[in-house]
């Protein structure tokens, strides 16, 4: 197997934007070629979830390739619900690790907020099982909601915990130009203070509207290259060392503990055997954090923390930019937002920015070890992405 | 006749799933009979969601997991004032979804 490097690295602000779906996709993609300095590229792979319901558009790898007038370059689209983005990344490492291509594009892309809230929730919603969850009104924050109440009730974990998630993740976006939402937020606005009710009214109880992240449009881009042409970019050799993924069960009630993510568990311990690497030896992380539950419980499974003690490296202040290990330094989900099929590329985006030392106020200091895990359904598909900076 | 939610249970090792699978999660075997699911079990945690999608027509949607008597699992409504973990439930089938012309009927759970 081929080793694979990160050359080029694009992306757009993560917010409303009002451009069609693939002019989305060709932003982050030019950025991300005239950042290594290369005119064209073997395959594309442009991740998705929502453009053939949210956008009456599909084929989108074939629309970006004409974009940007690459044809007859191949393309195609990958979707696996919000784990999109890493599932491209890791089917372009595949490829240049394989020997079939030597560089790849790979672009995450979505446009959410072309419809209503409650539409774009729906839309998400339809990962959820059609027959056994779906026809009840089950959500993504509904599911999350009752992950929450029991992983509270088990392991001690408070609103005020995840308030601190919420304010740590905007505070982490104040220093992020591409983040959606510019906006410090105070323990007494959201949970403590007169006003915090109205402030923050329950969405999926005991998660609260803060707990939760926006609906964002965006897009975000990696070229992703063999040794010798890595080399030649002259670009920081930023190594995609690991890989891994894995499943679980479709219906989040049939887990034999459903405050398991057994999925997260087994794509990062296959991630970091495959870059021969330990939790212990990251520097910096992004998590999925699209409820702020979810990054105190992926912060425990992907091994960074014991199980029922993220909550304790959060008040330590440990996952703060700053702390031992920080976690979601771009803003997370929480804050840079959730363009579904884009946040696995943004995540890997902010990874190699930071590994690059190119993350201005957000720098984690000497950061050479990189982890991203992107979650898709409701922990049912999960991707894991390992980044280390060579000399 | 009764309205009943059916089970799926494996000819071989007896394991109940639900919702239905092609293949026993537990022995690998492909064969299964039908058992319809007991109403009674014990709510394993749940929900109070206000922003509920579009068809449903009311402020808040309550949503549960209950562990039914034969240890199967299900995802459900409540009806059900001031739920708590661990109490004991009854379900009925229900009208649970108006969506366009289309209804759908599911287990909804009162207090046993």
């Amino acid at each position: 197997m081929r080793e694979v490097y990160v050359v080029g690295i694009g992306i757009t602000k993560f917010s409303r934007l009002e451009y069609p779906l693939v002019e989305i996709a060709a932003y982050p993609s030019i950025m991300a070629m005239k950042d290594c300095g290369l005119s064209s590229v073997d395959h594309v792979y442009v991740a998705n979830m929502g453009g053939s319901r949210l956008n009456r558009q599909t084929a989108l790898g074939s629309a970006l390739v004409d974009h940007l007038s690459l044809y007859p370059t191949g393309a195609e689209t990958i979707e696996n619900g919000p784990a999109s983005g890493a599932s491209a990344i890791k089917t372009g490492f595949m490829a240049v690790a394989s020997g079939v291509h030597d560089v790849v594009m790979v672009t995450g892309v979505e446009r959410m907020r072309e419809t209503n809230n409650l539409e774009a929730t729906d839309f998400v919603a339809s990962l959820a099982h059609p027959l056994a969850e779906q026809i009840y009104g089950v959500t993504l924050p509904s599911l999350a909601g009752m992950f929450a109440r029991l992983y509270m009730d088990k392991y001690g974990v408070t609103s005020k915990h995840l308030a601190m998630v919420a304010i740590k993740n905007h505070n982490h976006a104040l220093a992020n130009p591409f983040a959606h939402l510019h906006m410090p937020i105070t323990i007494e606005g959201i949970l403590e203070g007169p006003e915090a009710s109205t402030n923050n009214p329950f969405v999926a109880d005991p998660l609260r509207f803060f707990d939760m992240c926006p609906v964002s449009d965006g897009g975000a881009c990696l070229i992703l290259a063999s040794k010798d042409v890595a080399k030649k970019t002259k670009k920081p050799m930023i190594r995609l060392a690991g890989v891994g993924q894995a499943t679980d069960t479709h219906c989040v009630h049939e887990r034999k503990d459903p405050t398991d993510l057994l999925a997260v568990r087994e794509a990062a311990a296959r991630c970091f055997k495959m870059a021969g690497l330990k939790p212990k030896d990251v520097d910096v992380a992004e998590l999925h954090d699209a409820f702020t539950i979810l990054e105190i419980a992926e912060s425990e499974e992907v091994g960074f923390f014991k199980k029922g003690e993220g909550h304790i490296a959060l008040e330590k202040g440990y996952t703060a930019l700053g702390g031992k290990l920080p976690i979601n330094p771009s803003g997370g989900l929480k804050a840079k937002g959730h363009p579904v099929g884009a946040t696995g590329v943004g995540q890997a985006h902010e990874i190699v920015t930071q590994l690059r030392g190119e993350a201005g106020e957000r720098q984690v200091k000497n950061a050479k070890t990189g982890f991203s895990c992107n979650f898709g359904g409701f922990g049912n598909n999960v991707v894991a992405l390992a980044f280390q900076k060579e000399k | 006749m009764k309205e009943q939610i059916l089970g799926y249970k494996c000819s071989k090792c007896k394991t109940v799933h639900y919702p239905n699978r092609a293949i026993c999660r537990k022995c690998g075997n492909d064969k299964f009979e039908i058992e319809p699911l007991p109403d009674k079990g014990k709510l394993l945690t749940f929900t109070h969601l206000y922003n509920p999608a579009g068809d449903f027509e009311v402020p808040v949607l309550d949503l549960g997991i209950v562990e039914l008597s034969n240890g199967c699992r299900i995802t459900g409504q409540m009806k059900i004032e001031n739920p708590k973990i661990g109490m004991k439930v009854i379900g009925k089938i229900e009208k649970v979804r108006q969506s366009g012309y289309t209804s759908y009927k599911g287990m909804v759970f009162y207090k046993a």
